[in-house]
């Protein structure tokens, strides 16, 4: 079992140490690496002090660039799985083995972990944009994916050997379905649930989420058919 | 508005998508990059294809014909255009410099240790 769980972590100072700590806790012989980035607050001190395996980038690079240092370092040190895990404390690290296990058995590139598989989602706005995407992924890849924006992803080396080489792979739905479209890989949902964040806030803004969705639209129903 | 401002409208809004096309394809641009300019080139088909848009505006801003309105309404989008660019140089100069005196510093560390 070689899993990395990468941990990108940016002002999470209230939840980084109890975040690792369970994950330490509940998955004996775990691997991570928290990837700090360029968090104004203590995020970076306190792993020092807890000794936890960090990459501390000096300045802020955004999600997408400290996760592509993640698989960097999944690559390099030849990591079968790679899995993408929030340091505010809304995953809960029992899911791990069931996806690393969902994964083997699936023969899947990208397992997901996902809310709502059995369960029917919520009526809410943000529930209304994840559904806007999950249509546009069947529309144009043929495959359902009930949580897209899901922040909870394992990927397959070779899915981790694509990341660390291109730039243009973000941790976002669009990047689902461009692998599934233009590279054929298979993508499968694993049942998990998610807490309420414990600290911090939500980073996504009414204006940021318009912005969000626009991008991933536009991204999905475009830029899709001209990727490589 | 005439016949051959439309056509150029959307000559132009062709050929911005060609580039951005080409952008993608060589995986330089993220998707992020091109969603202005899929906008813009959206944005003058739109015009091109209905003059009475232009018109209305026109009207309402008491600009004297169509055609100066939407040179006005690119000025004013270039113009944003440019803020938002000069601020994204001022953060990546920002990061280069903390980058470069990061390894300056990291260096100095390494070569005192060693």
């Amino acid at each position: 079992m070689s899993t990395l769980v990468i941990i990108p972590a940016y002002n999470e100072e209230e939840s980084i140490v109890s975040t690792v700590q369970e994950l330490i806790g509940k998955v004996p012989g775990v691997q991570y690496v928290v990837v700090n980035d360029g968090s104004l607050d203590s995020t970076a001190e306190l792993c020092k002090m807890h000794n936890f395996n960090l990459i501390d980038l000096p300045v802020n690079l955004g999600l997408t660039g400290a996760f592509q240092t993640g698989m960097k370092y999944a690559y390099q040190h030849g990591f079968e799985r790679a899995i993408q895990f929030d340091a505010d404390g809304q995953h809960d690290p029992r899911f791990i083995p069931i996806l690393e296990r969902r994964m083997q058995e699936s023969n899947a590139d990208i397992v997901i972990g996902s809310r709502f598989i059995g369960c029917k989602k919520p009526h809410s706005l943000r529930m209304l944009g994840s559904n806007l995407i999950s249509t546009l992924i069947h529309a144009t890849t043929g495959t359902a994916i009930n949580d897209p924006t899901s922040g909870m992803r394992l990927y397959n080396k070779s899915v981790i050997e694509l990341f660390s080489k291109r730039s243009d792979l973000t941790p976002e739905p669009e990047t689902i379905a461009f692998l599934i479209k233009r590279r054929g890989m298979r993508v499968v949902e694993e049942q998990v649930t998610m807490r309420e964040r414990t600290t911090g806030e939500s980073y996504l803004t009414p204006s940021k989420a318009v912005i969000y969705m626009a991008n991933a639209c536009s991204s999905i129903l475009f830029s899709l058919w001209f990727r490589r | 508005m005439s016949i051959a401002l439309r056509i150029v409208l959307i000559v132009g809004a062709c050929i911005v998508l060609m580039f951005v096309i080409s952008k993608i394809r060589q995986a330089r641009f993220s998707t992020g990059d091109s969603l202005f300019w899929l906008l813009l080139s959206f944005g003058l088909v739109v015009l091109a294809l209905f003059p009475s848009i232009s018109f209305f505006l026109s009207g309402l801003l008491g600009v004297q014909s169509p055609s100066n309105f939407i040179f006005l309404a690119v000025i004013a989008l270039l113009l944003v255009r440019e803020f938002s660019l000069q601020n994204q140089i001022a953060q990546l100069t920002r990061k280069i410099t903390t980058l470069a005196q990061e390894i300056a510093l990291k260096n100095e560390d390494r070569s005192r240790q060693g």
